[in-house]
């Protein structure tokens, strides 16, 4: 009995973060084509319902409905594989994130909390574990292909995806060493009370500042977005590694992409901006009503995120590639580095403050 | 300056330029899309679009079938079967008349040559078909596009101007009668 509400009430929750992600890269397909428009003095999409809003309904459709073309000599259960490997790992890391308070409730004899779909006690390593493995997808993706461009794409995403996992992964040390945890809910929780509380700003100590940046840095070019978006660079490599990709195929890597923006930015807001924290207690409102300004707090920080992503876009050309790695390894690897050392002396001086 | 050079780069000076730019754009967004199947450009007067054929008010047409411009046209658009007006041994007229368009480069050369003013350029410009044969103008699609687009018309040159032979003398020779 209790193992079926679990379930029940786990699956719904899964349901309704799968939804709310994917509605929200539909919403972003069109967003970014229409903040990109306007910074560039376009309009963007206008054609598709009143000023383009049906854009992605159209999109989808014809993606949905286009022909699901095999390259010859593919090697095709790596083709079709490939999709799908880079798709899961995106989705799935939506599961640790706390998206509003850390409330427990009791349904029917059932422990569960309503606003993390599970807290597990490692969760951030879990999220850098399943990036990793969508860099799988565009690897395989890019090799199965069976073409030159695919296979440039797919080289070029795998060593600038190894060479900055390095660097998310050490940016966030100094996080995790001073709230002294790998639970992104006990680190929102550390993080309550006001800005000053949030990590980036000098919660616990140290302020991670420095650590944000490496850390969006390394992001921006996780996710292969402008102005590190070699991987799939059209000017040179056309599409880089799906370009032999057509239909629903083509999608699953889009909307990886577009999942993997939110996710980055979901851990952002997270582990330096608080997660679900008001910048004020007051603008919290009393305990009842946390669960909604939470949840608006969160979407808020999240959409800056994304907002700052198509600003970087807009804004920025594409990198040369040793100029990519140059600054991985030589410029970002030390900051990120020296930042451990300094908040580990900090947090070994002033423990607990 | 060196110090100065440091700082710029550890602050993303250049960068945050670069975005304080793109953002002003989108602050004071004014775009400059023309929406083009919805709205349209305002054309110059002296647009050259697609060409005509024209006729007097009293509905004959205007060419005498001269060939001018035939001869004036540098990428042999035109193509001009002259004939003896039935009845009238004086007279001539283009029993057909052809236009291959695909090969127009509306330079305009024909209108200047013709010595009755009987080509017109329009301001037509979605001329754009499937099958480019469409685009093989004969005499009646040639009269039709000048009728739909030049509504008011010449009276005949004879009206115009009593006292002068009443063909094969363009109009803007005729030294103008003061009023």
């Amino acid at each position: 009995m209790d193992t079926g509400i679990r379930l029940a009430l786990t699956l719904s929750q899964i349901g309704v973060v799968m939804v709310a992600v994917l509605l929200t890269v539909a919403a972003l397909t069109l967003l970014e084509r229409k903040v990109l428009g306007w910074m560039q003095d376009r309009m963007g999409p206008m054609e598709v319902g009143p000023y383009g809003i049906l854009q992605p309904v159209a999109d989808g459709l014809k993606l949905f409905f286009k022909e699901d073309i095999i390259p010859a000599g593919a090697n095709k259960f790596m083709f079709s594989m490939a999709p799908v490997l880079s798709l899961v790992p995106a989705l799935i890391g939506f599961a640790v994130i706390p998206f509003g308070p850390d409330w427990t409730v009791d349904v029917g004899g059932v422990n569960f909390k309503p606003f993390v779909i599970t807290d597990i006690n490692v969760g951030i390593l879990y999220i850098l574990a399943f990036a990793s493995i969508g860099a799988y997808g565009i690897i395989l993706g890019g090799w199965s292909s069976n073409s030159k461009y695919s296979l440039l794409g797919g080289l070029r995403s795998a060593a600038q995806l190894i060479s900055y996992e390095l660097n998310v992964g050490l940016s966030i040390v100094g996080v995790l060493l001073l709230s002294s945890s790998l639970s992104l809910v006990t680190i929102t929780n550390a993080q309550a009370g006001g800005f000053w509380n949030w990590y980036f700003f000098g919660g616990g100590g140290f302020p991670q500042a420095v650590a944000f940046i490496v850390f969006i840095i390394s992001a921006v070019a996780e996710t292969n977005r402008t102005p590190f978006d070699l991987p799939e660079a059209e000017s040179e490599l056309v599409a880089g590694f799906f370009t032999e990709y057509s239909g629903m195929r083509f999608a699953f890597f889009f909307l990886a992409e577009y999942g993997n923006m939110i996710l980055v930015s979901c851990v952002a807001t997270v582990l330096f901006f608080g997660g679900w924290h008001a910048p004020f207690e007051f603008l919290q409102g009393p305990e009842s009503i946390h669960w909604v300004t939470g949840i608006f707090w969160f979407a808020f920080k999240v959409s800056s995120f994304l907002f700052l992503f198509f600003w970087l876009r807009a804004t920025l050309p594409r990198l040369r590639y040793d100029q990519l790695m140059r600054f991985g390894w030589k410029v970002l690897l030390p900051i990120a580095l020296a930042n451990i050392v300094l908040t580990s002396i900090v947090a070994f001086l002033f423990p607990g403050s | 300056m060196k110090f100065r050079e440091w700082a710029k780069t550890l602050l993303f000076y250049e960068i945050a330029l670069g975005m304080k730019a793109t953002l002003s754009h989108l602050l004071h967004y004014k775009p400059i899309t023309l929406q083009y199947p919805h709205e349209k450009k305002q054309l110059p007067s002296n647009y050259r679009g697609m060409l005509a054929l024209l006729r007097y008010d009293d509905g004959t047409e205007k060419c005498v079938g001269c060939d001018l411009c035939e001869a004036a046209c540098p990428s042999r658009v035109i193509r001009v079967v002259s004939a003896e007006v039935p009845g009238e041994p004086t007279k001539r007229y283009s029993k057909e008349y052809y236009m291959d368009m695909t090969r127009c480069l509306f330079c305009g050369l024909c209108v200047k040559a013709c010595p009755v003013d009987a080509l017109g350029m329009t301001q037509e410009y979605e001329w754009a078909v499937y099958d480019k044969r469409q685009l093989h103008l004969n005499k009646e699609q040639l009269l039709a596009i000048g009728d739909r687009n030049f509504p008011v018309r010449e009276k005949r040159l004879e009206f115009q101007h009593p006292n002068v032979a009443y063909f094969n003398v363009g109009f803007k020779e005729i030294p103008q009668k003061e009023l």
